[in-house]
C-alpha cells in the first residue's frame, strides 16, 4: 500500500497537441511523453496514490497491472528526482 | 522547406538596458539605442507568429526585461493564451509584489533570478551596484508564490571560490532548482575573458563540490553545473543545433539562431521589422547556413558525435578563429584546440571592464 499522492510541481504543465502528442513543459525545457506517461501524469492531480493511478491506467490501456505499475514507478522516480512532480 | 523541424522555443530579449554592470554579461559590446527597441505591438506580433510556427517555450530576458514591466506582463499573457510556457530570466531588482502579482495573473510559469555572489560585498563588487539584499528579498517573495523558481549564479574567477557558500545560501533559502553556470565567453564576457577565466583548481574543485552536494540534496534540490567550454574535451551542443529548435529576437528586432549570434560579423540576420518569423526560420540564409550537418568541415563531418554536438558553437568558432564554419575550438579534435587550452593555466589579469553603465538607471 502506497498512500503518497502525487501532483505536478509548481510551474510544471502538461500539454496536449491537437494530434494527441503530449509534452511536459518544465522550466526552460520540454519533455516529450508517450501515451502511458502522459496519462499517468494527468492522473497525478493530488488526489491519487500510485495504486489508484495504475488501476485507472490498467482499465484504459488493457495492459498487465504489474508491468504498468513498474513503468509508472520508474517514471515517477525520474520525475521526482528532477523535481517535476511532488509526492 | 522539407526536413526542417519547427522551432520550439523563442527567447525575447526585451531590452539591453540594465541597472547592473556585470563584467560577465553576454550582451554585445554595442548595446544599441533604447529608441530602436521593438514596440509592444511588434512583440505581440512576434509571439503570435511564434505560436503559429509551433513554439511552446517562451523566455523573456535582456538586459533586464522587467524594465519594460507593463509590456512584459502583456507578452506573458499573450504567450499563455496561446498555451505557451513562459520563463522570466531576471536579476530581480525590480520584481516587487505588484509586478509579481501581475505576472502570475498573466500566467507566468517560471522565474529565474540571478545572484552575483553569496554575500553582499562581493556581489556589489561584481554587479557594480549594491543590490544583493534586495535580491534576497525577491527570492523569498517568489518562493512563497505558485511559480517555479530557479536560482542562478554565474561562476568565474572572482566568485568561484565562494561555491560552498553559494550552495549553503541556496539551501538556507529553500531553493529547489539551482543553476551554477560557469561564464560563457561572448559579448562583455569575451572582452573580459582573461580576467574572468576560472583556474583549473576552481573548475575541478567545483565539480567535486557539486557532486557531493547533489548526492546530499537528492530529491530536495536539482543542481545544474555547467563546466566552462575552455576546460572541456568536447564542445557543448550549442542550441542543440543551429536553427534546429530555438530562435532569439534582439531588442531591435534581429532574429537569431542563438543569443550570441550577432558576434558573427560575417552573417546578416533577418529583422522582424522586414521579415516574417516563418521566413527567417525556414528560408533565411542566416538560419540555413549552419543548419544540419552538410556545412561541416572535418573532423566534424565524419564524427560520430556530429548529431550530438552539432559541431559545437558557431559564435565561439568565429570569435576564436575568425571562421564561423570551423570546428568549435573547445573540441579536442579541433586543429585550433590550443586556442582554448592556452587559457587553462593562464595567470589572472586585472583588466576587468565593467559593462557600460546606463546613465538613466543609476
Amino acid at each position: 500500500m502506497n498512500a503518497t499522492v502525487y501532483r505536478l510541481s509548481r510551474g510544471v504543465r502538461l500539454r496536449r497537441e491537437t494530434d494527441g502528442e503530449a509534452m511536459l513543459l518544465v522550466p526552460e525545457g520540454i519533455v516529450t511523453l508517450n501515451d502511458t506517461a502522459a496519462a499517468a501524469l494527468e492522473l497525478a492531480d493530488g488526489s491519487r496514490d500510485l495504486d489508484a493511478i495504475v488501476a485507472v491506467l490498467a482499465e484504459r490501456f488493457d495492459a498487465p497491472q504489474d508491468t504498468l505499475a513498474q513503468d509508472v514507478r520508474d517514471l515517477f522516480d525520474a520525475m521526482l528526482s528532477r523535481g517535476f512532480i511532488t509526492g | 522547406m522539407s526536413g526542417v523541424a519547427q522551432p520550439r522555443s523563442l527567447l525575447c530579449e526585451l531590452t539591453y538596458r540594465c541597472n547592473l554592470q556585470c563584467p560577465y554579461c553576454y550582451n554585445p559590446l554595442n548595446l544599441g539605442r533604447p529608441s530602436d527597441e521593438l514596440s509592444r505591438d511588434e512583440w505581440l506580433t512576434a509571439i503570435d507568429e511564434a505560436l503559429a510556427l509551433g513554439v511552446v517555450q517562451f523566455g523573456f530576458s535582456g538586459g533586464e526585461p522587467t524594465l519594460r514591466a507593463a509590456d512584459l506582463v502583456a507578452l506573458v499573457a499573450r504567450a499563455t493564451a496561446g498555451s505557451g510556457y513562459t520563463n522570466l530570466i531576471t536579476q530581480g531588482t525590480f520584481l516587487d509584489d505588484r509586478l509579481l502579482d501581475e505576472l502570475l495573473e498573466a500566467g507566468l510559469a517560471h522565474v529565474q533570478v540571478s545572484i552575483q555572489a553569496p554575500e553582499r560585498e562581493l556581489a556589489a563588487a561584481i554587479a557594480g551596484t549594491d543590490v544583493h539584499e534586495r535580491k534576497v528579498e525577491v527570492l523569498r517573495r517568489v518562493r512563497r508564490r505558485d511559480v517555479a523558481l530557479t536560482l542562478n549564479c554565474v561562476l568565474h574567477r572572482l566568485n568561484h571560490d565562494t561555491l560552498p557558500e553559494v550552495l549553503a545560501f541556496a539551501e538556507r533559502e529553500g531553493i529547489r532548482r539551482l543553476e551554477l553556470a560557469n561564464v560563457q565567453f561572448y559579448g562583455w564576457a569575451y572582452r573580459n575573458r582573461a580576467a574572468l577565466m576560472p583556474t583549473r583548481a576552481q573548475v575541478e574543485g567545483g565539480a567535486e563540490l557539486v557532486a557531493a552536494a547533489r548526492a546530499r540534496l537528492a530529491g530536495a534540490m536539482d543542481i545544474t553545473y555547467v563546466l566552462p567550454d575552455y576546460f572541456e574535451e568536447r564542445p557543448k551542443p550549442c542550441m542543440h543545433g543551429w536553427g534546429r529548435l530555438a530562435l532569439t529576437i534582439t531588442p531591435d528586432g534581429r532574429i537569431l539562431p542563438c543569443p550570441a549570434a550577432t558576434s558573427i560579423e560575417t552573417l546578416t540576420f533577418p529583422n522582424l521589422r522586414s521579415s516574417a518569423l516563418r521566413d527567417a526560420w525556414y528560408v533565411s540564409d542566416a538560419f540555413n547556413r549552419y543548419r544540419g550537418t552538410a556545412w561541416m568541415p572535418e573532423p566534424c563531418r565524419s564524427c560520430e558525435r556530429r548529431e550530438i554536438d552539432w559541431g559545437g558553437c558557431r559564435c565561439q568558432a568565429f570569435l576564436l578563429t575568425g571562421d564561423a564554419a570551423a570546428t568549435d575550438p573547445a573540441c579536442a579534435l579541433s586543429p585550433d584546440h590550443q586556442l582554448v587550452t592556452v587559457y587553462r593555466d593562464a595567470p589572472a589579469t586585472s583588466t576587468l571592464v565593467p559593462r557600460r553603465p546606463d546613465p538613466a538607471l543609476r
